[in-house]
């Protein structure tokens, strides 16, 4: 497919109002009597918007809820129709606003498959050919023939992304549809839009996701209350819209020199493990005496350990993490360019593994409650103006409960619960030292 | 209308007719209607098997109501004169019924994925008519078996007059499903309107009792009675089936003119109220 070139999809003042009838339950009768004043609010969703979003690039739409984002996509989709300008999409287009919208549960996944494609805009003859390629991405192959009403709803979900993603559209919009599935689901989803991306296609992302947004779009727009606030390259306009937002949203970092958040232009984008070609070689993560484990303790001494193909870097690097819990709060970010150390030149090219560095980060105490936790890991330059590498969530381990209080929250303190005597004459109970129960 | 443009010849073609879409639907609608049920697909011929025993007790036996004769035919059987005629009205009911609810019970679908929305009526009603043939061919072949009837050479006609309700009632059901969605009251309303309009169609008893003689406001019983479209069919589908013989003219003309303006203001009521639907449903 020879990529088109020019602007995907233009939007000249469009507005979409919505009418909130107060009384929602009007009937046949109610209209008669009240002849045509039927009594209702009207709602401007999107308003005055202008956007132009060019042939093959990737475009985040970002912004509160109830902002809008979704009524544009519709919009886009065909599925609601503006009240103000009239939006010139050019070229086949596909939304994936819902996975596994229109499935049947009484059906098996093959005739699912046949049945959403065709909604889809597929052709039987179409859907044959890619089959197999659907099944298998989804991961279904032993069950594809079982009604869908037996598929938990990861396994539901999956097979609606696959369908949707095989489509193959020049133009295709996403609806924050990537927050479902497992974590290796969520990699290969990833690896799939660049994959689109790579052969040209548009695509148009919505999502609350601000770092996949700024790893994966160029050009980012924000809409607040239906209108464009702004747009331009996602690293700015993610930086606004956290400026200019009341609360930070998770997996976003409100400080500035941070691994997460925003990345700088032309840097390398990393979708899924580790390549032949990434320097990271590996990130592992040790006991203090070395030894590989992939669960701790909390309150436990660790190491996170990268290994760095530092030689066939042309300049020192800086390691930065980032640590998250599973649900995506951002816990940590650190590197190694702030803590001072110096790290990993471009020393001896030559030979295997010459030039490879393996850089510790060693905490004494991992304070942070039990739970599922994820790593990633970027290099940058020496100023951290520049990224090479950035690897999200690339291992998963667990941080385990280890004795002691019960406790909620997100980081575990640590401390010690302790009580003494004040006065002699005072009235209620007198305990002694740590460990008793500090209710 | 803002919908995507698509360039590409055989797109445009699929876009307009989407037949793979129309396929699926109706396969959907087929499999799924009598999924988890012991019977299955026995209960698609108990229905017209029940109704038949109990109309030709009430009506042929305690009522006495007598069929016509046919002719050219000679048949005198209340059966074959109530099946011919109750199968496609059978068709009409269940049509329309599940039609009504075409568009509302698709409604995750309709504001989720864009495509034409009158595929969902017209599915609902190209999977009762899948039916409605494979009845209409073990009717055929049950009259000739029991009755020495043969209506075989009559299937072209037949098939005519099929494809012919079938468009009538695909424009009804693309009025009634879009009128649906924005009042709820048109199912309701369709419940309540069916029961009389079967009464008020020469199904159960011949056209001939309906008194040409009387009048009301100056005119004529039989005249009012026949401005109901679905007289004209019950009395073809006799013409065909029962007397063997080809419906006369006025009544081709009837039934081509009902399906011609039924199925143009069907499409053009669903087309003015397309575009709200995904915000109304």
């Amino acid at each position: 497919m020879a990529p088109p070139t020019g602007t995907a999809v233009h939007l000249d003042g469009l507005g979409k109002r919505f009418r909130l009838t107060h009384d929602r339950n009007w009937t046949l009768k109610a209209t008669m009597l009240a002849g045509h004043r039927t009594r209702y609010e009207e709602f401007w969703a999107l308003r005055d918007l202008d956007l132009e979003i060019p042939h093959g690039s990737t475009f985040g739409i970002i912004g509160g809820n109830g902002s809008g984002k979704s009524t544009l996509l519709k919009v886009l989709a065909g599925i609601l129709r503006p009240d103000q300008g009239t939006p010139t999409v050019d070229g086949p287009l596909s939304a994936l606003l819902e996975l596994g919208a229109g499935f049947h549960p009484e059906l098996t996944g093959r005739e699912n498959v046949y049945l959403n494609g065709a909604i889809l805009g597929f052709t039987s003859r179409d859907i044959r050919q890619r089959f197999d390629d659907i099944v298998g991405f989804a991961e279904l192959d032993r069950f594809i023939d079982e009604p869908v009403r037996n598929y938990s709803s990861g396994m539901y979900v999956r097979l609606g992304f696959s369908v949707a993603i095989h489509v193959e559209p020049e133009i295709l919009l996403v609806d924050e549809v990537l927050a479902v599935g497992d974590h290796s689901f969520q990699r290969r989803c990833l690896d799939r839009f660049a994959q689109l991306k790579a052969e040209g296609r548009t695509i148009v992302l919505v999502s609350h996701d601000l770092d996949m947004v700024g790893w994966l779009c160029e050009r980012t727009a924000w809409i607040q209350n239906g209108a464009l606030q702004t747009v331009g390259p996602s690293p700015e306009v993610i930086d606004r819209f956290l400026d200019g937002a009341d609360e930070p949203l998770p997996g976003t970092s409100a400080s500035g020199n941070t691994t997460a958040g925003t990345p700088t232009p032309g840097m390398q984008r990393r979708f899924g493990g580790l390549g032949d070609d990434d320097l990271v070689r590996a990130v592992d993560l040790v006991d203090p005496n070395g030894h590989r484990m992939d669960r701790v303790g909390s309150g436990h001494p660790v190491r996170f350990r990268v290994r760095v193909d530092a030689g066939r870097a042309d300049e020192p690097l800086t390691v930065a993490l980032g640590l998250y819990r599973s649900d995506g709060t951002h816990v940590a970010s650190i590197n190694s360019g702030a803590a001072g150390r110096g790290l990993a030149y471009g020393g001896a090219p030559e030979g295997d593994g010459a030039g490879t560095v393996e850089v510790d980060y060693t905490i004494d105490a991992l304070a942070v409650q039990p739970g599922t936790y994820e790593l990633s890991v970027a290099l940058h330059d020496a100023s951290m103006r520049k990224v090479f590498e950035r690897h999200t969530h690339l291992i998963r381990f667990e941080v385990e409960p280890s004795g002691g209080d019960h406790q909620n929250g997100l980081v575990a303190l640590g401390g010690t619960w302790s009580a003494r005597s004040v006065d002699a004459s005072a009235t209620g109970p007198r305990s002694d030292g740590p460990g008793s129960d500090g209710s | 209308m803002p919908l995507p443009r698509l360039p590409r010849s055989r797109r445009d073609l699929h876009a307009l007719l989407p037949v793979d879409l129309l396929v699926n639907l109706t396969l959907r609608d087929l499999r799924s209607k009598y999924k988890r049920s012991a019977l299955g697909w026995t209960w698609s011929i108990l229905n017209p098997v029940v109704a038949v025993v109990v109309y030709s007790a009430v009506f042929s036996v305690f009522l006495r109501i007598e069929p016509s004769i046919g002719d050219p035919s000679g048949l005198h059987s209340y059966a074959v004169f109530l099946l011919v005629a109750l199968l496609p009205w059978q068709f009409h009911v269940n049509s329309l019924t599940e039609a009504t609810r075409a568009i509302t019970a698709n409604a995750p679908l309709v504001t989720k994925i864009y495509f034409p929305r009158w595929v969902l009526p017209t599915s609902s009603v190209l999977a009762r008519f899948l039916t409605l043939l494979v009845e209409m061919a073990v009717l055929l072949v049950l009259i000739a078996v029991l009755q020495g009837h043969v209506a075989f050479q009559w299937i072209p006609v037949l098939m005519l007059l099929m494809a012919l309700q079938l468009l009538f009632t695909i424009g009804l059901a693309l009025m009634i499903s879009a009128a649906n969605v924005y009042f709820r009251d048109v199912q309701h309303f369709l419940g309540v309107a069916l029961a009389p309009w079967m009464f008020l169609t020469p199904i159960l008893y011949p056209l001939n009792m309906v008194p040409a003689d009387r009048e009301f406001l100056g005119i004529g019983y039989r005249t009012l009675y026949q401005l109901n479209p679905m007289v004209s069919w019950a009395k073809a589908y006799r013409n065909v089936l029962y007397d063997l013989r080809f419906p006369s003219a006025e009544r081709w003309l009837a039934i081509v003119a009902a399906t011609a303006i039924v199925l143009v203001v069907g499409f053009r009521v669903f087309n003015r109220l397309e575009p709200r639907m995904a915000e109304e449903v």
